[in-house]
């Protein structure tokens, strides 16, 4: 009996997983919700993806290079400015 | 008293926002000549509207709002150009990361690592996130770029990558996974 209602309340890794995916954008259901509550409350492993997920996703948003534009490019977009301006 | 309207000033926009518009730009198409042609395309963009400026927003604002169109209008192109609509496979695709109970494949198992909320570590992070985001492969890299980096709506993207929700779900799944393990990796080698 534990087995079956195992089996047919909780999700695995993988479906906990992909419902974090649709959490983010507010797409589940309030069963799916529980479930993951339930199920990250005794998975590890999902607990980290999850916190470590998050943290990756915020700092995509800050990523930028230091690299600058090249002088080449500098040179033509002054002239291409001043020739629209004219 | 009446708001003073920001009046534009092109002959500055160069100096001022030229690197900044592309420092953005780069990381998000991952290419230096497509960078340096996207940002070429908003500044012909801004003069062409600059009767239509009205100051409303910061003229930085302004540019970078046609930036960020112009790189949604680069990832629409290149999905026209995709000749086949790479379709993933949907049977099989959890394989290497999970078991057949779904659980965590041995070697997949996420570790424990933290990043300590000061510039260093989160710059270093950054650089690894980026480094990891260059190397996804190429769908699942449009999709992850959209979604965490533009900030974009799944319903928005499938429009643009001209893929089905369900494809979408599938890749963003991947390449989460393939992300976080990525970026766990470098950082723990660090």
């Amino acid at each position: 009996m534990k087995k079956f209602m195992m089996k047919y309340l909780m999700l695995n890794c993988s479906e906990a997983t992909m419902l974090m995916a649709k959490r983010e954008e507010g797409k589940i259901s309030l069963k799916d919700r529980v479930q993951l509550y339930l199920h990250t409350s005794m998975c590890a492993f999902c607990r980290k993806f999850d916190k470590q997920s998050l943290l990756i996703g915020k700092e995509c948003r800050h990523v930028h290079t230091d690299e600058k534009l090249s002088v080449n490019a500098k040179e033509k977009f002054e002239q291409l400015i001043r020739e629209e301006l004219k | 008293m009446e708001k003073q309207a920001i009046k534009a000033n092109p002959q500055q926009w160069l100096a001022i926002y030229g690197d900044q518009l592309y420092q953005y730009t780069l990381p998000r198409v991952n290419d230096s000549a497509i960078a340096e042609d996207l940002v070429q395309e908003t500044f012909l963009s801004a003069l062409k509207g600059l009767p239509g400026f009205k100051g409303e927003a910061s003229e930085k604002n302004w540019l970078f709002t046609i930036l960020k169109n112009k790189i949604i209008d680069y990832y629409r192109k290149k999905s026209k150009e995709r000749e086949v609509i790479a379709t993933p496979d949907l049977k099989g695709a959890d394989d290497d990361w999970f078991n057949d109970e779904g659980s965590w494949a041995e070697n997949r198992m996420p570790k424990d690592w933290q990043v300590a909320d000061n510039p260093v570590e989160r710059k270093e992070i950054q650089k690894i996130v980026n480094w990891c985001k260059d190397h996804l492969k190429a769908l699942q890299q449009d999709v992850f770029t959209l979604k965490y980096m533009e900030d974009m709506e799944s319903v928005e993207i499938c429009k643009v990558l001209n893929i089905s929700s369900s494809n979408y779900w599938v890749l963003i799944h991947r390449a989460r996974l393939q992300m976080r393990d990525c970026v766990e990796k470098h950082w723990l080698k660090n």
